[in-house]
């Protein structure tokens, strides 16, 4: 990092902070589109999105603040985000095949 | 030494400022496109290229260390599981679109092919709408 050396130190905040800012703000259309989405996987994709936003974020500070195990936190939160993908396609498959088989035992 | 500081702080920046762009892209093509699986195309874009851009210009800024190191592992990490997540979540559109308005249409692998007599017709149900229409000529029988 800047290793006083006179305007580096400044330039490394200003870039994280600017990176920070533009990622903040693409967060809050991430949420956006997952209100609005009209299909379920509309909204498991606009989550998927922020996932990997909020990892390029915590990244970002492990950096900025020099936490080193903030690194760690980015891998679990990427395995979480996975996780979370696959079990919420899971559930919401087995939520449309019940709610078929319903339909077709009420038809009869 | 200031010099490679610097060097190093303009490559670092350019990487970061090259994901951002990136994301950009995809809060666009997420905005614009009109069907869940066009948008899906955008936002995988930004699980691996726009992640992978911004963490290597963090490891070009932070220097050869154990915390470069786990930030590649996500990137790698990513490279696997962003295709996978893509692949369920398609899935999982097609198993419970019940419409089907005409964006896509599905090639049925177990059945026979009749490409040998004519033309191996898609099972195409025509909703209007556009969309599938242009994908749907093929060249010849």
């Amino acid at each position: 990092m800047g290793k006083g050396i006179p305007g580096l130190d400044q330039a490394y905040h200003v870039l994280f902070t600017v990176v920070l800012v533009v990622l903040a703000v693409m967060i809050i259309l991430c949420l956006i589109r997952a209100i609005i989405g009209p299909r379920i996987a509309d909204r498991i994709v606009a989550t998927n999105m922020m996932g990997t936003i909020v990892m390029v974020i915590i990244a970002t500070l492990a950096i900025m603040m020099k936490e080193g195990y903030l690194a760690d936190i980015c891998i679990i939160y990427a395995m979480i985000s996975f996780l979370a993908v696959i079990v919420l396609t899971k559930v919401y498959m087995g939520v449309y095949r019940e709610k078929k088989e319903e339909e077709s035992d009420g038809g009869h | 030494m200031a010099v490679i500081e610097w060097i190093r702080f303009l490559f670092g920046a350019l990487f970061l400022l090259c994901g951002l762009v990136i994301f950009c892209i995809e809060m666009v093509g997420v905005f614009r496109f009109r069907y869940v699986l066009n948008r899906m195309h955008a936002a995988a874009m930004g699980d691996t290229l726009g992640i992978a851009s911004s963490l290597i210009g963090l490891m070009l800024i932070n220097g050869w260390n154990f915390t470069s190191l786990k930030l590649f592992c996500v990137i790698v990490f990513l490279w696997f599981s962003s295709p996978t997540s893509s692949h369920l979540i398609a899935r999982l559109e097609v198993a419970t679109d019940e419409k089907r308005s005409g964006h896509y249409s599905v090639f049925r692998l177990d059945e026979p092919d009749k490409r040998g007599k004519k033309e191996a017709e898609p099972v195409y149900e025509a909703g209007g709408s556009g969309g599938g229409n242009g994908m749907n000529k093929r060249a010849g029988s």
